[in-house]
């Protein structure tokens, strides 16, 4: 099965783009959702995931004069520092605290204010259940969705592309049985 | 279950995150929020040093002009005295200026410039300038015409700002729509997003390259859409209300008129640039008329919306000609129409500078450009010509 046949078009992917550095408040601006929905996705909670995003931009803020465009897309240096800022958090917080976060905070008892929206309830859902798989699965599913190939996912991972297609397929499956058992 | 249903599945549950995670966007004002910490938690040496180079850069930003070119703008401005701008200023009630983007930032000006501009396609008939419609007094008269120009140029030329944007990506369009609090539905072709909330669909959609047409949202509003509560008031004061309660005041400077000789009622905030040394500039489309944000309303109920996606904007100085050679081009192409009867004479009088939409990919410019007027004659009847003519040097622009 192709597991995606298409990636979404990313502004910083363009080289002529990287030989000339974008100014940082272009890439804060650009990134800061997709940077967001990436940690909410493992956190649980709003206000976690404003925490670690704030600190992302900030490190991402100080390193961005020893950034090097021709090394790696400013997407790739991006995750890669919400990475170690999300792992840095579980190791502070621990599995068991963020799992019991993931679970008081389930999408059904917060409030929306667009009126209850179903599907965005249902979104909520589907990444508390991504919040609960095995590390390195939502990683990859995680990373995968927020527009990164699977070649920037290997990398960041630290295996190949074809061993991230894998691990994102096998973390698929997992959601998947994990919305059918629960019903999401 | 088969192996296909099983794909089928996995993609339909792909597809299902994809939306999970473009939807899953911080709150409102985290943004700027977080901009301003990170600008105050660096040191203020850093903050120092950048003022200072912010201030050489301004200075390095102002465009060096020859010094005959100097003596020349100051001789022409003795002459005329005091720059004069026409145009009729519709039916407005409000002036009001504003900054460019929707967090209140200034344009960011940029020093090396945007290169070589595109030319704004301003018309098929004439390469450099379109005989068009609209009229600030009179009927439009549409048809062919000799046109000679016979006004006083009210602008010498100098240098203005072109603006630049970068094409909005899905991901503005769904951090707009969330501020709004829409949900997406779907992405079509043609659109960044199709999104509902409540009480209305809100749809998205980038550039149009032809006719040229901002980034733009369109607000539907559904029959459970409430009247706007505010007896008495006019529609404009519905619509700024409407506008208001969503945060959707327009950010930049505008002039408000108000249609009411059809159904819907049409509020209009005419867009317009604050160009130094000269004032404001309306955004005109390729016909010459001016358009902005549009709210339509059936008495104190909205039927729609529709504005300009706030996007950040660049400037860069370009050197722009005077009125006199822009219409130079357009009235040394006039040839004979091939037809028995010469059109009519249409003497332009007027000349306004106004700001015209360039799309160009993944970066689209306003540009400068003069909007020439001038009525003629047919039949006893007074009929207004206009001719479109763009403004910035045709050395600093693509043929």
């Amino acid at each position: 099965m192709d597991v995606r046949s298409s990636s979404r078009a990313r502004t910083y992917h363009e080289p002529a783009v990287l030989a000339d550095r974008p100014p940082f408040e272009d890439l804060y601006r650009d990134f800061l959702g997709r940077i967001y929905a990436y940690v909410r996705a493992q956190v649980g909670t709003p206000a976690d995931a404003e925490d670690i995003t704030a600190q992302v931009f900030m490190n991402a803020y100080q390193a961005y004069g020893r950034f090097e465009a021709r090394n790696t897309t400013p997407a790739a240096w991006l995750f890669r520092i919400a990475r170690n800022a999300t792992l840095d958090h579980f190791r502070a917080h621990g599995r068991r605290e963020r799992l019991r976060r993931t679970i008081e905070h389930q999408p059904v008892a917060e409030a929306d204010p667009a009126g209850q929206a179903e599907e965005r309830i249902q979104y909520r859902a589907l990444l508390a259940r991504v919040a609960q798989l095995p590390e390195r699965q939502r990683d990859a599913i995680s990373l995968r969705h927020s527009g990164l190939s699977f070649d920037e996912v290997g990398k960041l991972m630290g295996c190949s592309e074809d061993a991230a297609k894998m691990l994102y397929h096998r973390a698929l499956k997992a959601v998947r049985e994990a919305v059918q058992k629960e019903g999401v | 279950m088969s192996e296909q249903e099983e794909d089928l599945e996995l993609q339909a549950l792909q597809r299902e995150l994809d939306g999970a995670f473009e939807s899953t966007r911080p709150r409102r004002g985290f943004e700027d929020e977080l901009w301003v910490r990170m600008q105050a938690a660096r040191p203020a040496t850093n903050r120092l040093r950048d003022a200072f180079a912010g201030f050489f850069e301004g200075i390095r930003a102002v465009p060096r002009v020859p010094m005959g070119a100097v003596a020349a703008v100051l001789v022409t401005a003795l002459a005329i005295g005091v720059i004069v701008y026409g145009g009729s200023h519709g039916g407005g009630s409000a002036t009001s200026s504003g900054t460019f983007e929707q967090s209140g930032a200034a344009p960011r000006a940029v020093d090396a410039g945007f290169g070589m501009l595109p030319s704004p396609v301003l018309g098929s008939a004439v390469s450099s300038g379109q005989i068009s419609g609209g009229a600030p007094t009179g009927s439009e008269y549409l048809g062919p015409a000799q046109i000679s120009w016979a006004g006083k140029a009210s602008v010498a030329g100098g240098s203005v700002h072109v603006y630049r944007y970068r094409e909005p990506s899905i991901n503005t369009a769904d951090q707009f729509a969330s501020a709004l609090g829409a949900v997406l539905r779907q992405r079509p072709q043609g659109y960044l997003g199709i999104y509902a909330a409540s009480k209305y669909t809100l749809r998205i959609r980038g550039t149009v390259g032809s006719p040229p047409s901002s980034p733009a949202y369109m607000i539907d509003a559904s029959t459970s859409m409430p009247p706007i509560d505010a007896a008495g008031a006019s529609p404009a004061d519905y619509a700024s209300i409407f506008l208001a309660q969503h945060s959707l005041e327009p950010q930049w400077p505008y002039t408000v008129t108000t249609d009411k000789s059809g159904d819907p009622i049409k509020v209009v905030y005419e867009r317009q640039f604050d160009v130094t040394g000269y004032g404001l500039a309306y955004l005109v489309n390729s016909n010459g008329d001016r358009y902005g944000l549009e709210v339509d309303l059936r008495a104190d109920q909205l039927a729609s919306v529709t504005g300009p996606l706030p996007l950040s904007l660049d400037t860069a100085d370009y050197r722009i000609v005077s009125p006199d050679e822009a219409i130079r081009p357009t009235l040394s192409s006039q040839g004979t129409n091939g037809s028995v009867l010469p059109p009519p004479a249409v003497q332009l009088t007027h000349v306004e500078l106004v700001y015209v939409l360039v799309p160009a990919g993944d970066h689209s410019f306003y540009e400068p450009a003069y909007l020439f007027s001038g009525s003629l004659q047919v039949s006893g009847k007074t009929y207004v010509k206009h001719v479109l003519a763009p403004a910035v040097d045709p050395s600093q622009r693509t043929p």
